[in-house]
């Protein structure tokens, strides 16, 4: 069998597909379509109120599509599932007065894992993350980075195929946020399928293989990371100096200026070759680094929704 | 102490802004003019009520007397359709065979021993116009005597006061305590009442409680919405059974220790409480689907606040129904046909304690019986319908009420 017969026999892990929403008289999510395989981490990206939520709760029969349909492994979610997927909301908590090790077996068994099973894995994961003496412990007496320990050792315990995290990394400490990086790519290397909500740029070029900008509830940027660079068109030439860089405006635009740090583009009939040159020869400029490069995510994301603040004006 | 002004002031004014806290202050009040008024339309009407039936009953009932104070003046007795006894004997003779209704004994020294009232057991709503006839009869001759300045002390201490009533009821032909065909369908209308009150904050902070750990979207991307309030509901019932049972354990231990020093009024036995299964199964419907009603209209309406301390001052409006039946007491014994005992009957919020007042006290006939439980059941299944789609749509509003529309957009 042909290799793209194989890849398109493949049930995506999830499938969007026009998708609509509407809250009482406001379309929220406009015609949306996407599909997430398996084993991929997927970036779902926008601005707030851009509908990344929204999709989610949806994708998870939380809230009723107003129009399309949304798939989990081929099937419309329902709590039957859960055992397959591991969820961690942007709005999340915990029942504070109840203790460690109770709470994190209660939701496991709600994900379908056996009391004992329960027991144990909670067990080893609190020692991975060094809370073992706590499991008597009740929440509301951990501190803020414990409990954050505990709420995503709550969605990973049953180790779900699909793990959804709405904005995994806000609020976290650095040791929790690179806690939680491991465990994404441990996820993703025993070939469980991310789907990634955040504002974090840096993470999302770190672990994404595809993403889906959002933008006023339609899909602004979909594809893989390089992919959505390409499409995005225009290098810039990044510089960090010291010294006085002054703007020529027959070669170059100077689009974003810190005290020692500027991005510049350029005329089309101008070189790089001949700004280095022209910024080389600048004696009261030093240089020290000079990299043409390709607009980063953020770059996309910040100039998406800028246009789009101007388009508003 | 600036500082202490401006939060004070921004406190209060605050607090006067917001719709709920008028919404509480105007309730209250108005809640209590209509409960007050119930309460004396009820009682009113019961009094006319009574007096009407006792002055009707001889013509609907009949009554024999023996006199022996020599108050009654027999002669009008006639008039009025009642027969004399030979003797006590005989009258309770002519009760127990069922050849008259009642018996009124007055004995000599009626002021001190009181009047023996012998009758059919009609239930209770029935039996105290006897009473209320038999004291009548000899009162107003008594009148007559005091009017005609042939006062003796026995005459003036019953203008004074009323004489004592001894009843005694029968039912084909025994004798029974109607005041213990009570105890076992009045035990469930206790029951519900103590289980509204010991679990009501249950149902409020049942759904607030995921509400407010904001763990709702976890839970119900596991559990079915149906499955949680149905475990959430069932686990209010047991856990009120437990704080019924520990209330109830120690009162049983001493029951037990000490058997032989404790009566209940009316010199019933324990062993002896009679049981009408009619009644005791009418009582145990109309407990459980009353709960199950309150359970799931409150779980439902306070999964629509954001947290418990709000939801519990609107509730609490809602958790007075299952009480306001109880003041029109006076209306279920003296005329439990009156409209408003029928509209409390069929009322959901205020059938089950109602249909629970009738049923113990006898005043609640089969097919009414049924038709209140019909609705009891009815809507106690649409209360769990709505407590299921208002946690559904509801719970994950973390910070914010929502409106019952919302979640049936």
């Amino acid at each position: 069998m042909p290799e793209s017969e194989i890849k398109t026999s493949i049930t995506p892990a999830v499938d969007v597909q026009s998708f609509s929403m509407r809250f009482s008289n406001k379309e929220v999510i406009k015609d949306l379509s996407f599909s997430i395989k398996p084993g991929e981490v997927f970036g779902l990206l926008g601005a707030n109120g851009a509908g990344k939520t929204t999709t989610i709760r949806a994708l998870l029969a939380l809230l009723e599509p107003s129009g399309g349909t949304l798939l989990v492994n081929g099937k419309r979610y329902n709590p039957d599932l859960a055992a397959t997927v591991g969820y961690l909301p942007e709005e999340r908590g915990l029942y504070r007065n109840e203790q460690v090790l109770k709470t994190m077996m209660y939701f496991a068994v709600l994900h379908g894992l056996s009391a004992s099973e329960a027991e144990t894995r909670a067990l080893a994961y609190l020692k991975r993350v060094g809370l073992l003496e706590k499991v008597n412990e009740r929440l509301v007496n951990l501190s803020g980075g414990q409990q954050q320990k505990i709420q995503l050792g709550v969605t990973i315990l049953h180790e779900p195929s699909l793990m959804i995290l709405d904005e995994p990394t806000e609020a976290l400490d650095p040791v929790n946020r690179s806690l939680l990086m491991d465990i994404i790519n441990e996820r993703r290397v025993k070939g469980a399928t991310v789907m990634l909500v955040t504002h974090r740029m840096e993470e999302v070029e770190q672990l994404c293989d595809r993403i889906l900008l959002l933008k006023d509830g339609k899909a602004a940027e979909y594809g893989t990371i390089d992919e959505v660079k390409d499409r995005s068109g225009t290098q810039v030439i990044a510089v960090n100096f010291t010294g006085k860089l002054s703007a020529n405006d027959k070669l170059f635009k100077i689009n974003k200026r810190l005290p020692h740090y500027a991005e510049i583009s350029w005329q089309p009939d101008i070189t790089t070759d001949a700004i280095l040159r022209y910024l080389a020869g600048d004696n009261g400029l030093h240089l020290t680094t000079f990299e043409v490069r390709r607009p980063t995510l953020n770059d996309i994301f910040l100039k998406l929704y800028k246009d789009q603040g101007v388009n508003n004006e | 102490m600036n500082k202490l002004s401006d939060v004070l002031r921004f406190e209060i004014f605050r607090s006067l802004k917001k719709k709920s806290f008028w919404f509480t202050a105007l309730s209250i009040p108005i809640l209590i003019v209509i409960i007050i008024s119930i309460s004396i339309v009820s009682s009113n009407h019961a009094n006319k009520n009574s007096q009407q039936q006792a002055q009707s009953i001889t013509k609907t009932s009949k009554i024999a007397i023996l006199d022996d104070t020599g108050l009654i003046n027999t002669k009008l007795l006639a008039k009025l359709n009642i027969m004399i006894e030979p003797s006590q004997q005989a009258g309770i003779n002519a009760v127990e065979t069922k050849k008259i209704d009642a018996f009124f004994f007055y004995p000599k020294n009626v002021t001190k021993t009181g009047i023996d009232v012998y009758s059919q057991d009609k239930g209770i709503t029935l039996s105290s116009p006897y009473s209320t006839e038999a004291i009548a009869l000899l009162k107003s001759d008594v009148i007559a005597k005091a009017g005609a300045a042939t006062r003796s002390t026995q005459v003036v201490q019953l203008l004074e006061a009323d004489p004592a009533i001894n009843t005694t009821t029968y039912q084909n032909g025994k004798e029974v305590n109607s005041d213990a065909n009570l105890i076992a369908p009045g035990l469930f209308m206790l029951g519900f009442l103590a289980l509204i009150i010991l679990t009501s904050y249950l149902m409020i902070t049942s759904t607030t409680e995921e509400k407010e750990n904001r763990v709702a979207e976890i839970l119900l991307t596991s559990v079915k919405s149906r499955s949680l309030i149905i475990g959430k509901i069932l686990s209010i019932f047991a856990l009120g059974t437990i704080q019924v049972i520990v209330i109830i354990v120690p009162v049983v231990i001493a029951v037990i220790v000490f058997k032989s020093r404790i009566s209940l009024p009316g010199g019933v036995s324990l062993s002896h409480i009679p049981i009408n299964a009619a009644a005791v199964t009418f009582g145990a419907l109309f407990l459980v689907g009353g709960l199950v009603l309150f359970t799931g209209a409150l779980v439902g309406l306070s999964a629509l606040f954001p947290s418990a301390q709000e939801a519990g001052r609107y509730l609490g409006i809602a958790m007075i129904w299952a009480y306001v039946p109880l003041y029109t007491l006076g209306y279920v014994v003296s005329s439990p046909h009156a409209m408003i005992v029928s509209i409390f009957t069929y009322f959901p919020l205020t059938a089950p304690t109602t249909a629970l007042l009738r049923n113990a006290v006898g005043a609640l006939s089969i097919s009414e019986a049924l038709a209140s439980v019909a609705i009891v059941y009815v809507s106690a299944t649409l209360a769990i319908l709505f407590a299921i789609r208002a946690f559904r749509y509801g719970a994950m509003e973390y910070g914010r009420r929502i409106s019952i529309k919302e979640i049936f957009h």
